[in-house]
């Protein structure tokens, strides 16, 4: 993995002091590129327990399953991850009704050369929208502890909602 | 073995554990013999996190043993879930994987995977280091507590003959189950699930 540069560790470490000081202790992930400084944070920081998942609904059955072990979590993926959970959210979470934070990246908005995230642009938020499910932007840094503000309106709403994070601000640039 | 046989022997056995079924069979044959609400989550239609659900509630409740049913037809469709499984690796998790070869809640039509894969193997191969496999009553009977009282992550396979007939699903809907399911919890010595906890007095 390359050097992380220094704002990159310090977004990161933000990112999980809000996720600490909120009661997320369990983080499942699987990786994006954008994310992967966030989720080695969270591997090496010992206030939570993180699980690298075979595939991102198995991040959504076992954080699900961690509600009713009373342990806070956050699954944490990329966009195109996101989208084939559709079905894994819509069965377990709004059918039983079980709160959950999920952290995804905003792949595909204008400066995201990656033509194979493309349709992210197009189609993610559209279909975030469909599902009737929260979307919290974190596009600055200042929108970081909304991450916090989004965990428990989850759990206020017995629901999932979704925060989605910008490039610049994982990398320290806005 | 019987399907209905085999569930029996497991319902009156596994009196004070917590269970996590999956959808079809599994939930259906769990509730026709034992009519539970509350220590049981019916988990239907979650094509395959039934284990990784289990999971997620093994991994708070250490004081407790967990079990979790998968049928194989969810199975196949992410047999990754051994992965994590073995990753986690909780001593309170005991994963069964019922073979009966069909999609038994889809009026039991066939599927193919059950006659060329080894399920234990499969399991074994992915570094579960407790595999279990059980194709007669008398057999599972004898390694039953083998499985769940010794601490340690296992997996088993029950080898069952399809079901051969429709079985009601649990009449309970999804937020009934939950709250049954996470006060049953709560009551019985678990962290707090919800935010308002009922209080007793």
């Amino acid at each position: 993995m390359p050097a992380m540069s220094e704002p990159v560790d310090k977004v990161a470490g933000r990112i999980a002091d809000v996720a600490a000081d909120c009661g997320i202790a369990l983080v499942a992930s699987l990786p994006d590129g954008w994310i992967t400084p966030l989720i080695t944070q969270f591997d090496r920081d010992a206030r939570f327990r993180h699980v690298a998942v075979n595939r991102e609904e198995s991040a959504i059955g076992l954080c699900s399953g961690a509600f009713f072990g009373g342990i806070g979590a956050f699954a944490l993926m990329g966009a195109s991850g996101f989208l084939t959970c559709i079905y894994a959210i819509t069965k377990i979470n709004y059918t039983y009704q079980i709160p959950l934070l999920i952290g995804i990246t905003l792949r595909g908005r204008p400066g995201d050369r990656a033509k194979f995230h493309q349709s992210n642009g197009l189609y993610l938020e559209p279909v975030i929208r469909s599902i009737d499910m929260p979307f919290v932007a974190i596009e600055r840094g200042d929108d970081i502890a909304r991450l916090a503000t989004a965990y428990r309106h989850s759990r206020v709403l017995s629901r999932p909602v979704v925060v989605g994070f910008t490039r610049e601000v994982l990398r320290g640039e806005a | 073995m019987n399907f209905e046989a085999c569930f029996r022997l497991l319902a009156d056995r596994l009196k004070h554990d917590v269970i996590v079924t999956s959808a079809g069979n599994c939930s259906e044959v769990w509730w026709e013999i034992t009519r539970e609400t509350e220590r049981v989550f019916y988990l239907e239609a979650s094509m395959s996190l039934a284990s990784l659900f289990a999971a997620g509630i093994a991994l708070g409740s250490p004081e407790r043993t967990v079990i979790a049913f998968s049928g194989d037809g969810a199975f196949c469709m992410n047999p990754g879930m051994l992965l994590v499984e073995r990753q986690l690796a909780l001593p309170n998790l005991k994963h069964f994987m019922v073979s009966n070869r069909c999609y038994g809640s889809t009026n039991d039509l066939a599927h193919p995977f059950g006659d060329f894969v080894d399920y234990a193997a499969l399991a074994k191969a992915s570094g579960v280091e407790r595999v279990y496999s059980f194709s007669t009553v008398e057999g599972l009977g004898q390694g039953l507590d083998d499985m769940i009282r010794v601490p340690g992550h296992a997996f088993a396979v029950l080898e069952v003959e399809p079901l051969g007939r429709h079985a009601p699903s649990p009449p309970l809907d999804g937020p009934e189950v939950k709250f049954r399911f996470g006060r049953y919890l709560e009551r019985t010595g678990g962290r707090p699930v919800f935010d308002a906890p009922l209080d007793p007095k």
